[in-house]
């Protein structure tokens, strides 16, 4: 027969401040584990989510991302009337040239950081449709415009709608935000490609091509005649794989945190060990008499492990119910945490504590909660009862 | 000292709840050595490699607007430059279809060693660099990454210009830390020629070292001017400032780091207290009758709080051993990681172990304060009612 679940609960609370402070670690543990674990899923969604499926980045052969690449006009003139691109309701093809510059900006706070400026002409917004201008309007290509993401809004000095920002060797109006679905498209700055290649004196006036590709099934085609096109040695992608590939640094910081996570875990898992050897030990007349009642060995582990494990779950929920929060906090206090000093420019990601983030944690204090609780039931469930009675 | 003997004792006395307690301490040390490691290895960088009286001079609209290689020679002749050396990124991959893993730079090999005369490069490797066209003088940290060896030759694709680079390793900065890979410019441009390009014409950067610290603003100024109104205007900064700004957008970063390692530091403080707590409330009777039989309040405070902080040393001298060995098993496989750059190498330095077992020691003490001091306040004659 097994023992109520609340006399598990209640024992709990025969000792709340040990309790609560062992609770406490391991909810300080969780809010660790989900805090990093939000901010590397933040970094990877937001770079991964630029990608689109129906897309493909067309680049010079050997280059690994947009600011190393060159594409020649001839090119594009030839590439943009390759079968299998989708076209507008005028029938143009939906192929945008793209100019990647990154030059440095101001922070508000006095600093410097590369910010990624793209120069592209208004079919991009049509190849990438997750942008979306939010407030004010397009910049007018030849106008010296600008418009720049939700990201770099306040971030830099003048990166406000109808202020002028620096950059460059000129000054650019900016006349519009754009939102991108929190993609990281939201940390760059759009301007009229010719203008940015004037201004940065580029001997080709693109660094590489995106395409939206007519229909799925042409993808493959398309993109295989690209690179087998003897004149201009390119290379196309999927979008979404050429994303994937500039997050996968991003990965390596998954392994940083697992071993965080592992070492706070059993740091927690022996804190816990020590409440509930604690709880066993103060309760060995009982757990005697609970015997002497016919109760089972099974039983009692069981019941030892169901109040660790439920300390932890408690422990699992502040902490959750805290990260989150914190999450937010860290949002307000610091707006977004920039990333990428070696890849040149800044990408600002919104930290955010995710479901998956929070299971990962879960996991954790489950684990910590078992292997944590596993000792003193152990140890509760193997004394015998004739002893433990005497002994009280 | 008289109590030495008392205060082990009691630590003694339920082994495997020190045992636990020191273990969970132990974890919390390492993983707040491991963290501090992170920036501090940042602050390293800023504080030893960056010097005062090197200059970064660069296009004033960003390190990728490049400067036209002739400025080079028009800042040797600046009154005060010791010397000066244009340094080109490369952004060779060293692997195929590997990505760039390391900086690697075009330089000018007869300029370099008295532009970084603080750097640990080998008089005879120097001249080498200068003997041999192909040859490449690289950091040790990314001749530690790849296992490569001086004489050894590699093979980098560049994913900036359109050619492959052959090169024959002919010295290292015996330094930890340096991920620089340098190579002679004129072998890169004599292989753009050979494409039919015009040749490696512009300078992404040239760094300059004045001769006297004092005349370091007066050069900066005079080379600013220089390029004033020209295609190519500079903004120079002195190496420090340079180095700083090129590294702030980690700040956001760091910052999270440091909340986290201030929650894990809070975990230690928990996990000390309770424990403190637990023998406190165990021993109620036993100080009750110390007291009784005279030991004065004091006493019973220190010792009590002698015991947690003895077992937090002990605890974090420990973890402080076991983040060295970490360290440097991490070092073997996780250095270079572009995201995070300087901080994704593992070096630990002596401030942050010495960080470590202050905190053991600080938290330790804190956490043994409350219950340690309850326990002494506490009147003999309640505390026997208690236990009898």
């Amino acid at each position: 027969m097994p023992l109520p679940l609340s006399y598990s609960l209640r024992n709990l609370r025969a000792r709340p401040a040990r309790s609560v402070m062992t609770a406490g670690v391991i909810a300080l543990v969780v809010i660790a584990c989900s805090l990093f674990l939000g901010l590397i899923s933040s970094l990877k969604r937001t770079v991964v989510s630029c990608g689109d499926p129906r897309n493909l980045v067309v680049m010079r052969k050997g280059s690994d991302n947009d600011g190393s690449s060159q594409l020649s006009l001839e090119a594009f003139q030839a590439l943009r009337f390759f079968d299998g691109i989708a076209r507008d309701a005028e029938d143009q093809p939906l192929a945008s040239p793209e100019l990647v510059v990154q030059p440095f900006f101001r922070t508000r706070g006095g600093g410097r950081e590369n910010v990624l400026v793209r120069g592209v002409e208004p079919v991009a917004l049509l190849v990438h449709d997750s942008v979306r201008i939010s407030a004010g309007r397009m910049f007018t290509p030849s106008a010296h415009e600008a418009v720049v993401g939700r990201g770099v809004r306040g971030r830099y000095a003048g990166a406000e709608l109808g202020n002028e920002l620096e950059f460059g060797r000129g000054r650019w109006k900016v006349v519009g935000i754009f939102d991108a679905g929190g993609s990281s498209f939201e940390s760059e700055v759009w301007v009229d490609v010719r203008e940015l290649a004037n201004d940065a004196k580029r001997v080709f006036p693109y660094s590489g091509l995106r395409l939206r590709v007519a229909s799925p099934a042409e993808l493959e085609p398309l993109m295989r005649r690209i690179d087998d096109d003897p004149r201009y040695a390119l290379d196309a992608q999927r979008e979404t794989d050429y994303y994937a590939k500039q997050s996968e640094s991003a990965n390596t910081l998954y392994i940083l945190v697992i071993g965080i996570a592992v070492l706070a875990g059993i740091g927690a898992g022996f804190g816990a060990s020590n409440t509930m050897y604690a709880a066993v030990q103060a309760r060995t007349a009982e757990i005697g008499t609970l015997r002497a009642l016919g109760f089972s060995r099974t039983t009692i582990l069981s019941a030892f492990e169901i109040e660790a494990i439920a300390l932890s779950a408690v422990g699992f929920l502040i902490g959750a119910a805290a990260s989150i929060g914190l999450s937010i906090l860290i949002g307000y206090a610091m707006g977004g945490v920039a990333f990428g000093a070696a890849t040149f420019t800044t990408n600002v990601v919104t930290l955010r504590v995710g479901v998956s983030d929070l299971l990962g944690a879960l996991l954790l204090s489950i684990v910590i909660g078992i292997g944590g609780g596993f000792g003193p039931a152990w140890r509760a469930a193997r004394m015998r009862p004739i002893e433990a009675l005497r002994k009280a | 000292m008289k109590y030495l003997g008392f205060i082990l004792a009691n630590l003694g006395r339920n082994k495997l709840r020190s045992a636990l307690t020191g273990g969970a301490i132990m974890l919390a040390v390492v993983l707040v050595c491991l963290l501090l490691t992170m920036p501090a290895g940042l602050n390293a960088i800023l504080d030893h490699a960056a010097s005062n009286t090197r200059i970064s001079v660069h296009n004033k609209a960003g390190i990728v607007y490049a400067m036209p290689y002739a400025f080079t020679r028009k800042v040797r002749q600046v009154d005060g430059v010791a010397a000066a050396v244009s340094s080109t990124w490369f952004g060779g991959a060293f692997e195929e279809a590997g990505r760039v893993t390391f900086p690697n730079f075009a330089v000018e090999v007869e300029h370099i060693g008295a532009v970084y005369p603080d750097y640990p490069i080998a008089a005879e490797q120097l001249a080498d660099f200068q003997r041999y066209r192909d040859g490449a003088i690289v950091g040790r940290q990314t001749m530690r990454k790849y296992g490569w060896r001086i004489g050894q030759r590699v093979t980098l694709r560049s994913t900036v210009w359109p050619v492959t680079l052959d090169f024959r390793i002919v010295g290292e900065i015996a330094n930890d830390r340096a991920p620089h890979f340098w190579f002679n410019r004129e072998y890169l441009d004599q292989a753009l020629k050979a494409m039919g390009r015009p040749g490696l014409t512009i300078a992404g950067m040239i760094w300059v070292r004045a001769a006297d610290p004092n005349r370091v603003n007066a050069i900066m100024r005079e080379i600013d001017d220089m390029s004033r109104n020209s295609e190519a205007e500079t903004a120079c900064e002195t190496e420090k400032s340079f180095l700083s700004n090129f590294f702030g957008s980690l700040q956001g970063f760091v910052t999270i780091i440091l909340i986290v390692t201030a929650l894990v530091a809070l975990c230690i403080v928990f996990i000390a207290a309770n424990t403190a707590s637990m023998g406190v409330r165990e021993r109620a009777g036993e100080i009750a009758v110390l007291k009784a039989i005279g030991f004065g309040r004091r006493v019973i405070f220190g010792t009590l709080l002698a015991e947690a902080a003895a077992l937090s040393v002990v605890a974090g001298g420990t973890g402080v051993l076991v983040t060295i060995g970490l360290t440097k098993l991490l070092q073997t496989f996780a250095t270079w990681n572009d995201t995070l750059g300087p901080l994704g190498s593992f070096i630990v330095t002596v401030p942050v172990l010495v960080d470590g077992i202050f905190l053991s020691v600080f938290v330790g003490m804190l956490a043994g304060v409350v219950p340690s001091y309850g326990a002494a306040r506490k009147p003999v004659v309640e505390s026997l009612h208690e236990v009898f």
